[in-house]
């Protein structure tokens, strides 16, 4: 199933906006070449820094390109291959006066975007994968937690999630207990609001933007959006890079790389409900592409 | 020529040196692709290189010498059956019996490991290999199709070693029963020597080589002779991954490869579990009026257990007692139980001590765990009294393994009362012996073991009816909450009150039963076609429990803490009733 | 205190934290940032690199660039050159730096095969990949003959060496480069035995291995 069969992404991934470039490495009247969905783009500005993007196809580098519609949010150029919605999924947080908002960190993972998605909605990974960071062996516990579908917007949500983060300080050797509510708003994307450590009211938004370049193979784009007066750009990046760094390995060994979407293909516990009501939001919502549909025999290779 | 299905044999997909202590071995045979580890007791485990949980490789996982553990979420598999036996994310809880790895066959040949489908297969016997020592050779992975490779084989300009003209006559044989190896032998000065070249199919353009030189050479020989080898292989590999795919002759046997057992990644079945059945293989004198016996399956691989664990075992007369398995992590080829002479009691404890022989074989449940060990604890303080130290005894070699922090309390009328004494002195740990102590130098004791309570600390206790209730109300009094402090009875010693009479409606079925006084709700369930699992019926191991959907149960057991029993959802149907009329269960 | 201008997800940079760490050199990691803003081609970072690389070490005013010469000089300032960097053995030391002269190699393609994958550089993935699997073929067979030897290391020492540490970066994290080390056992069970080294670190991308029972 891997690198075999391909995949078309069918209407419920076309119609989406798609992630493609960081605006930050965008420089007006020069393009930057990449991948989306198997096709071939490229991605510019205009005059006023606005983002455009462009369908390559053919072999002629001559050919004209088919335009694509594109737009800018949350620090990056989004494009669609199909009939976008007039407007990207809302963070309003990101409009708050006192927030830096960063594109963090962007790495290439051999994996599908939905296993991706999977593994920034799951905490039980902490203590083994970011260990020291955001959880440490023994406290391993995973505490009952809600998932819902919001009836007006059909996004997913995983609500009350807490776990054991050890203290940030080496200093100190008492950790915390951290909140965190998670929110899928896109097949490919989805944030986390954790509470801020400066501001107990308020939330931090850590948000991975998946941008497909095929079936089996994301971009794994980072952004945050903080209200964090101490840290510089470079530290609240470095510790992104870190984390994600430190998921990339995980990913590339999960086998399928794409998404079963059958209940038994994987084993799931309590703390699995969100990839459990993941999987099957995506099946509910016919996504096809990047998973492998419920009834399809996976072989396991 | 009739091929065999490819499938139904054996083919080499390690050599024996390459499993290292804690090591994890990546390989690949017909397209699966496979874990493969030796545990510290010498077994060789071939499995799915696939977790059953998220899909994460095993052979990035991590061999601690008796378990496999993802590198993904932690889950724990136990060597030999490939158990999921801890599940981090849910530490107070037993992982589901079904929860398992897929296994392969595995056996060891001529310095080589071999796996297949077939449980009944064996490796090829050749010959050649089998009158001398033998020498296995470096093997070489090649980008080639099976067919191929083996047609190179047989043109192998073999000379046994490097000091050799290139003249030597050169027989070559193919092995009829055993059609991925080529046998090539050369005879100089009237001795034969052999290397015969197996042929591990991983993947339809892949195979590896493995191949094997009889009889060894000298040591001083040795290396000289693994360099000859290797660069004649090496000159090999490279005209064979040079040439065309069209010159394949033969097109590659096609095989699927099914694991001898399927992973499983559901829950566990309902009802009675199988039965098993085990030979006694040791039994010895372990303490003062302990009996301690080692039991063996009489076919297969024991299935795992977690620390906590007991077994049912079927006595010759037909009584069921519950033991408690003592084993540590590493100890998987047999379940050590202890049983102390009781000479009040149901006469279970004489007839194992008296009637039952190394060499007798018995009917046993599979392990079941009602007395989960966590492994999150920032402390963990074990209290045995007399035989109570059984499952503590699993629990404390489990932290000790895992490097966690832990204390045991051993309480006994002295040291020679104590099981298993010797195994203590050897465990990393803090041990307390309290021997020879009254009921109120007990209490005194335990009082300044369960003080003070900090977060994270969790206790086990485990022993008689009265040391128990003292140990909690000790424990609560110092601010333990219930749900840090573990308890296990033997047995339910409170009386009971059968004398009530009630209505008993199944939601599931919408029937309707009537239980009678002197009837228990478990009887009358099975009277009515419910088959429910079920263990002591004594109200202590929790196996016959139940949902309840509506009416107040009238708990008798032993086995809910008080905060389970308050939420009155769940109710153990051996020796609990009802207190409303009725009772409307899950059932 | 020696400053190391590291960026934490370089293969480079990580064999010089590994020396210093194994050799228990108190040092401060200054991060230069790499990915997204290309801090090493920055004018700030090339009066220090004027080639534009890291790492970069500055051991009280004497700045030394390049992985494999920062590894030299530490082994020989810090180790005195007897078992890291053997000066006092010529054949050893022959070895090592024939051994360092293959880890450019492995740079030029794993490493290079990995950049492609995580960061998009536009090199020619296949032959980066292609050129990574010749050279694993010939140093899984050296490391697979020193076991035969009774030896654990790439050099013929009876410790580890510079090389050791040149190589194991490329090594250890070419799977996200997209090169499997299924057909490497001799290599699998070597970069076990690095992580095992008193003093080892890792960095994301480098799994934890089990200790050896005591």
């Amino acid at each position: 199933m891997d690198a075999t069969a391909p995949q078309e992404p069918g209407p419920p991934i076309l119609d989406l906006w798609h992630p493609v470039a960081i605006l930050a490495e965008l420089t007006a009247g020069e393009t930057i070449r990449t991948r989306l969905l198997d096709r071939d783009i490229a991605v510019g500005l205009d005059g006023e820094g606005a983002p455009l993007a462009w369908l390559i196809t053919g072999e002629a580098p001559g050919g004209a390109p088919e335009s694509l519609p594109a737009i800018a949010a949350y620090e990056f150029a989004w494009t669609s291959l199909g009939t976008p919605p007039a407007e990207i999924f809302a963070i309003p947080e990101c409009d708050e006066p006192d927030r830096r908002n960063l594109a963090t960190f962007s790495v290439g993972v051999h994996v599908s975007a939905p296993r991706a998605v999977e593994n920034f909605l799951d905490l039980g990974h902490f203590p083994y994968v970011h260990a020291g960071i955001l959880g440490q062996v023994p406290r391993t516990e995973v505490a009952d937690y809600r998932v819902e579908v919001d009836p007006e917007t059909n996004e997913l949500w995983a609500l009350d999630c807490e776990f054991f983060q050890p203290q940030a300080a080496a200093a100190s050797t008492d950790g915390q207990m951290s909140q965190y509510t998670y929110r899928v708003p896109h097949p490919y994307c989805v944030m986390l609001y954790k509470s801020c450590p400066t501001d107990e009211s308020r939330f931090d938004v850590i948000a991975l933007f998946c941008q497909a370049l095929s079936a089996d193979r994301v971009l794994f784009h980072t952004f945050m959006s903080v209200i964090d007066e101490v840290s510089s750009d470079e530290q609240i990046r470095a510790f992104q890079t870190l984390v994600s760094a430190q998921d990339k390995p995980i990913l590339e060994n999960q086998t399928p790389r794409l998404l079963p979407l059958e209940v038994g293909a994987e084993a799931s516990v309590r703390s699995d409900r969100a990839s459990v009501a993941y999987r099957r939001w995506l099946g509910d919502l016919g996504v096809g592409y990047g998973v492998i549909p419920a009834g399809l025999p996976d072989d396991g290779s | 020529m009739t091929a065999p299905d490819p499938a139904s044999l054996l083919h080499p997909v390690a050599a024996g040196a390459d499993l290292v202590p804690r090591h994890v071995v990546r390989s690949r045979l017909f397209g699966r692709r496979l874990a493969i580890w030796r545990a510290d007791d010498g077994f060789i485990n071939i499995w799915e290189d696939r977790c059953i949980h998220r899909g994460m490789r095993l052979s990035a996982g991590v061999n601690d010498g008796a378990e496999l553990v993802c590198q993904y979420h932690g889950w724990r598999y136990s060597n030999r059956n490939g158990n999921c036996t801890y599940i981090p994310a849910h530490p107070g809880e037993a992982p589901a019996g079904a929860l398992r790895v897929a296994t392969f066959a595995c056996a060891e040949r001529y310095g080589l490991v071999w796996s297949g489908d077939s449980a009944d297969a064996s490796p090829p016997s050749i010959p050649a290999l089998e009158d001398a020592e033998v020498l296995v050779l470096r093997s070489l992975p090649v980008n080639a199709p099976v067919p191929l490779v083996l047609e190179g084989l047989a043109r192998y300009s073999f000379r046994p070693t490097a000091a050799l003209g290139s003249d030597i006559p050169v027989a070559t044989s193919a092995d009829a029963g055993n059609p991925f190896s080529v046998t090539v032998t050369a005879t100089t000065a009237g001795a034969a020597s052999s290397v015969v070249f197996f042929v591990q199919p991983a993947d339809a353009g892949r195979c590896v080589i493995r191949p094997v030189l009889s009889p060894a050479p000298a040591p001083g020989e040795r290396l000289v002779t693994l360099r000859h080898h290797a660069g004649a292989l090496e000159e090999l590999r490279a005209q064979l991954e040079d040439a065309r795919p069209t010159e394949i002759a033969v097109p590659l046997p096609v095989a699927t490869l099914e694991p001898l057992r399927s992973g499983g990644t559901g829950g566990a079945a309902g009802g009675r579990r199988p039965q098993l059945q085990v030979r006694v293989a040791r039994k010895w004198l372990c303490a003062e009026g302990i009996t301690a016996f080692e039991l063996v399956p009489v076919t297969g691989e024991l299935p795992s257990f977690q620390p906590g664990a007991h077994l049912d075992v079927h006595l010759p007369n037909g009584l069921v007692r519950q033991y408690s398995l003592t084993n540590g992590p590493d100890l998987t080829d047999v379940y050590r139980i202890a049983v102390k002479l009781e000479p009040d009691g149901g006469g279970g404890s004489r007839l194992m001590h008296d009637s039952v022989h190394v060499g007798d074989v018995l009917d046993i449940s599979t392990p079941r765990n009602n007395f989960p060990l966590r492994r999150d604890a920032a402390r963990t303080v074990l209290i045995a009294g007399g035989i109570g130290i059984t499952p503590l005894l699993a629990m404390a070699q489990t932290l000790a393994r895992q490097g966690l922090t832990w204390e045991l309390h051993c309480f006994a009328r002295s040291d020679d009362h104590i099981a298993f004494g010797e195994m203590l002195d050897s465990l990393a740990g803090s041990i307390t012996r309290h021997v020879g102590l009254t009921p109120e130098q007990t209490g005194h004791e335990l009082g300044r073991i369960v003080r003070p309570y900090a977060p994270m600390n969790h206790t086990y206790v485990c022993g008689p009816g009265p040391m128990i209730a003292t140990a909690r109300a000790l424990a609560a009094d110092a601010g333990w909450p219930e749900a840090a402090v573990h308890f296990e009875y033997f047995k339910n010693e409170s009386p009971r009150d059968d004398t009530s009479a009630f209505e008993v409606a199944l939601a599931r079925s919408g029937r309707s039963l009537r239980i009678s006084a002197g009837e228990s709700l478990l009887d009358g369930l099975r009277n009515a076609g419910v088959d429910l699992p079920s263990s002591c019926e004594q109200g202590a191991c929790g196996t016959c429990i139940a949902t309840v959907l509506e009416g107040e149960p009238d708990h008798q057991d032993v086995y809910l803490n008080g905060s389970e029993r308050a939420a009155g959802d769940r109710m153990l149907t051996c020796v609990s009733r009802a207190k409303s009329g009725r009772l409307v269960l899950d059932l | 205190m020696i400053k190391l201008y590291d960026y934490l997800l370089s293969a480079n940079c990580y064999k010089a934290r590994l020396l210093l760490s194994m050799l228990d050199v108190p040092h401060e990691l200054v991060p230069i940032e790499f990915y997204p803003r290309r801090e090493h081609e920055s004018a700030a970072f090339k009066k220090i690199n004027p080639l534009g690389h890291i790492p970069v070490i500055d051991d009280d005013g004497f700045i030394l660039r390049d992985a494999h010469a920062i590894l030299m000089y530490l082994a020989c300032k810090y180790d005195g050159g007897r078992d890291w960097y053997p000066t006092g053995d010529p054949r050893l030391l022959g070895e090592v730096a024939s051994w360092l002269q293959f880890a450019d190699g492995t740079a030029a393609t794993a490493s290079a095969a990995r950049l492609c994958i995580n960061f998009g550089y536009d090199f020619d993935l296949e032959a980066c990949q292609a050129g990574a699997h010749r050279l694993f073929r010939v140093l899984d067979e050296h490391v697979w003959f020193r076991e035969q030897e009774g030896l654990s290391w790439v050099a013929s020492a009876a410790a580890p060496t510079v090389a050791d540490m040149a190589l194991f970066p490329d090594v250890a994290l070419s799977e996200e480069g997209g090169i499997s080390r299924e057909d490497y056992p001799a290599l699998r069970r070597w970069t076990e035995r690095i992580q095992r080294l008193g003093g080892f670190i890792d960095m994301p991308g480098v799994l934890p291995v089990a200790p050896l029972p005591s």
